[in-house]
């Protein structure tokens, strides 16, 4: 259902009935139901809540909830929506013969009557054919790339807002779902620093009360702040020298998989004159004075050292005396506690813990998330040094291929979908800045990984080439659905993203050969 | 009684609130409540206050006596003197207490206004506690205390009245004779 007035169409109408809420595993799924659980709590509206992560459970969860009287649903939405006319088409009468009798009628009338009629109706026909083709035309296009929207957890905001219901804790959510797109490289450049734009404007009208200092807010109150922050991952939880080491952008740039990398790295420090023991101590314990004008010392340095974009622009929350984080750490603390393959009791557990974490009362929750996330992300890292080092990234010709072998270490954390697509992304990214081929440097990716033993699947992922300019397009949707029915191969296209599918380990080969023949 | 019980009471105390929705006169149990009107101030009692807050329809006007200058005035007066000083509600802890968790963003200076009330709080729990002990050590049978607030009573409630007790046992079994009609207590 296409709605363009959120309020009216929409709010207004679900606030009188139970509601059934049906949520994606996505960070910014997560955002948006918060936002929504909130504007719930203030009207009273009883709600239940269940998690899909695929199609499939979309479908039992709409099965079993038949009777419930609307339904909602939360994913991303894709914009440029192809006009309502171009491809539904009311249907029109048919023409029917018109039976008039005409009683006494010439027949010379009649029958010319009756070829107009005839030479009315392969006009209608014929336009009905282009119709068609024009429609089959804008929905293959429309159903060949994926690509993703507006954030949906601003959608929501948007929907506060102009209820004049918004707070800041919704407003921290919006960013938080924006910052989980960005972090997933899933809009464009331009798209991201626009809808910050947006977001600013939102802040400084919910915040400017912090700079009067006569009537400041107690400082449990939480505070929303603007920076332009440095790109690196979880810095100010973790060592600098392990976030400079584990942020995909940074050591892609140094190459850290190699000696020469490693040298490059410890030239950096000492061209800012960071001694190496202060480095790699926790950051809330480094010197006062090397913090002061940490952001610009690393903007210089990395300036001479090729990497343009080391900060980036992004908001922080601040809320009691020790409690201060960024946007993109409450992104990876979250998405790994929704995929944390340490089974702790039924399926939704996790999703529930996530979506915990995010409220600021469960601390601990969110502290455990960022232990997680790092372990994550040294993974990430390792595995992507060890694939670059042994060559594992093959190219098949119009794209390239990984495929992580059973028993490498950590192999069961990828076998989760926003974690095996985050290495496939840093993979790239390393891959491209350590090829000498120019032509590969333009490749998409696609990356295998074992998911269930004992059942023999095999999780594959596609993402697009990695270019300056990339406007974040997918086509490995379709191209798996075609592969797959070609070869007969038994696949399982459940998850939103059409580019994550699932596999069984046997015909992973003739898929694959499916595949390079359709896109060479 | 638990200090939770002393809360729900307080709760029942009007405060002023700024309505950001419209409604007309409503008739509960307990009394009338005023007509709302958007931006116009009424009185509710606590316990309405915080759940329109929650909700975020309303917006709390903190209550007069709770500005820096004059709760600094009350701890200072608290200080010199020995005895209790009328405190300017008889359930300021506890009143304190819900609108800064709830609504701190509605109330100026918030976190000194915290420090002030818990300074005050200290002095005269202090004091309390001076005077159980002279009150148990004379072994007075009875004494007055003025400006005593509940929650302050209740938290030496089950140890001042348990001990003497105790020490009126201890009395009576020291007397020989007749008042004494058992050996165990």
């Amino acid at each position: 259902m296409f709605v363009s007035d959120c309020r009216r169409e929409f709010y207004d109408l679900i606030v009188t009935q139970r509601v059934l809420l049906l949520v994606a595993s996505d960070v910014d799924a997560l955002c948006a139901c918060k936002i929504l659980q909130a504007l719930f709590q203030c009207d009273h509206v009883q709600y239940t809540l269940v998690p899909v992560s695929g199609w499939q459970e979309l479908e039992t969860a709409f099965l079993e909830h038949k009777d419930q009287i609307k339904l909602l649903v939360k994913q991303d939405d894709d914009l440029d929506v192809p006009a309502y006319d171009d491809i539904f088409r009311d249907e029109e009468d048919e023409e029917e013969d018109s039976e008039n009798e005409s009683d006494g009628s010439e027949p010379s009338e009649k029958r010319r009557r009756f070829e107009e009629e005839v030479i009315e109706r392969t006009m209608k026909r014929r336009q009905r054919r282009e119709w068609e083709a024009r429609r089959r035309e804008i929905l293959f296009d429309y159903e060949q790339y994926e690509y993703h929207g507006t954030s949906s957890a601003m959608v929501m905001f948007d929907l506060a807002w102009i209820m004049s219901k918004d707070l800041n804790d919704m407003l921290w959510w919006a960013i938080v779902g924006l910052t989980d797109q960005w972090v997933q490289d899933k809009i464009t450049q331009m798209k991201y620093v626009t809808d910050i734009g947006i977001l600013q404007r939102h802040v400084s009208r919910h915040n400017h009360r912090n700079e009067d200092e006569e009537n400041s807010l107690s400082i449990d109150c939480m505070r929303i702040a603007f920076e332009y922050d440095l790109r690196l991952a979880l810095y100010q939880h973790w060592s600098l020298y392990e976030s400079l080491c584990n942020t995909s952008y940074t050591s892609a740039s140094f190459k850290l998989w190699s000696v020469q990398g490693q040298k490059r790295l410890q030239e950096f420090l000492a061209d800012m004159g960071l001694p190496l023991k202060q480095v790699k101590q926790k950051f809330n314990s480094m010197d006062m004075s090397l913090k002061e004008n940490l952001r610009e010392m690393i903007e210089e340095s990395a300036n001479k050292f090729g990497m343009k974009d080391l900060r980036v622009q992004t908001f922080s929350i601040h809320f009691g005396f020790k409690n201060k984080f960024s946007a993109s750490d409450i992104v990876y603390a979250t998405t790994s506690l929704m995929e944390n393959v340490e089974k702790e009791g039924p399926e939704t557990t996790n999703f529930i813990k996530a979506l915990d974490s995010l409220s600021r009362g469960n601390l601990d929750k969110l502290h455990q998330g960022l232990d997680l996330a790092k372990k994550q992300l040294r993974a990430i890292q390792q595995t992507v040094a060890s694939c670059i080092c042994t060559n594992l990234v093959i190219s098949q010709g119009p794209f390239l291929y990984c495929s992580l072998m059973e028993g490498t270490p950590d192999v069961k954390l990828f076998s989760k979908p926003v974690s095996l697509c985050l290495l496939s992304k840093y993979l790239l990214k390393s891959f491209v800045c350590s090829t000498k081929n120019k032509r590969c440097k333009l490749l998409p990716l696609v990356m295998a990984a074992p998911m269930d033993v004992e059942q023999g699947t095999v999780i594959m992922v596609g993402i697009p080439p990695e270019t300056e300019s990339s406007d974040k397009k997918n086509f490995f949707g379709r191209a798996f659905e075609k592969a797959a029915e070609s070869t007969n191969s038994r696949t399982l296209h459940n998850h939103f993203e059409m580019s994550i599918i699932e596999l069984k380990t046997e015909d992973r080969s003739k898929f694959l050969d499916a595949l390079i023949a359709l896109l060479s | 009684m638990e200090p939770a019980e002393v809360e729900f009471l307080a709760e029942k105390e009007l405060v002023t609130i700024a309505a950001q929705f419209s409604l007309d006169r409503i008739h509960l149990i307990g009394g009338d409540l005023g007509p709302f009107n958007p931006g116009l101030p009424v009185e509710v009692p606590v316990w309405l206050a915080i759940n329109l807050k929650q909700r975020q329809k309303c917006r709390l006007i903190p209550p007069e006596w709770m500005d820096v200058g004059k709760l600094e005035e009350i701890r200072d007066q608290e200080r010199k003197e020995d005895t209790f000083t009328p405190m300017p509600s008889p359930y300021y802890m506890e009143l304190t207490k819900l609108l800064l968790n709830y609504a701190s963003d509605n109330i100026p200076r918030a976190d000194e206004i915290r420090t002030l009330v818990k300074d005050t709080w200290d002095t005269r729990m202090a004091k309390l506690r001076l005077s159980a002990d002279s009150f148990v050590r004379q072994q007075e049978v009875h004494a007055k205390v003025d400006n005593l607030t509940l929650m302050e009573i209740n938290t030496t409630r089950t140890f001042l009245t348990q001990a003497l007790d105790h020490m009126y046992k201890l009395r009576t079994n020291l007397q020989p004779g007749e008042s004494s009609h058992s050996q165990d207590f």
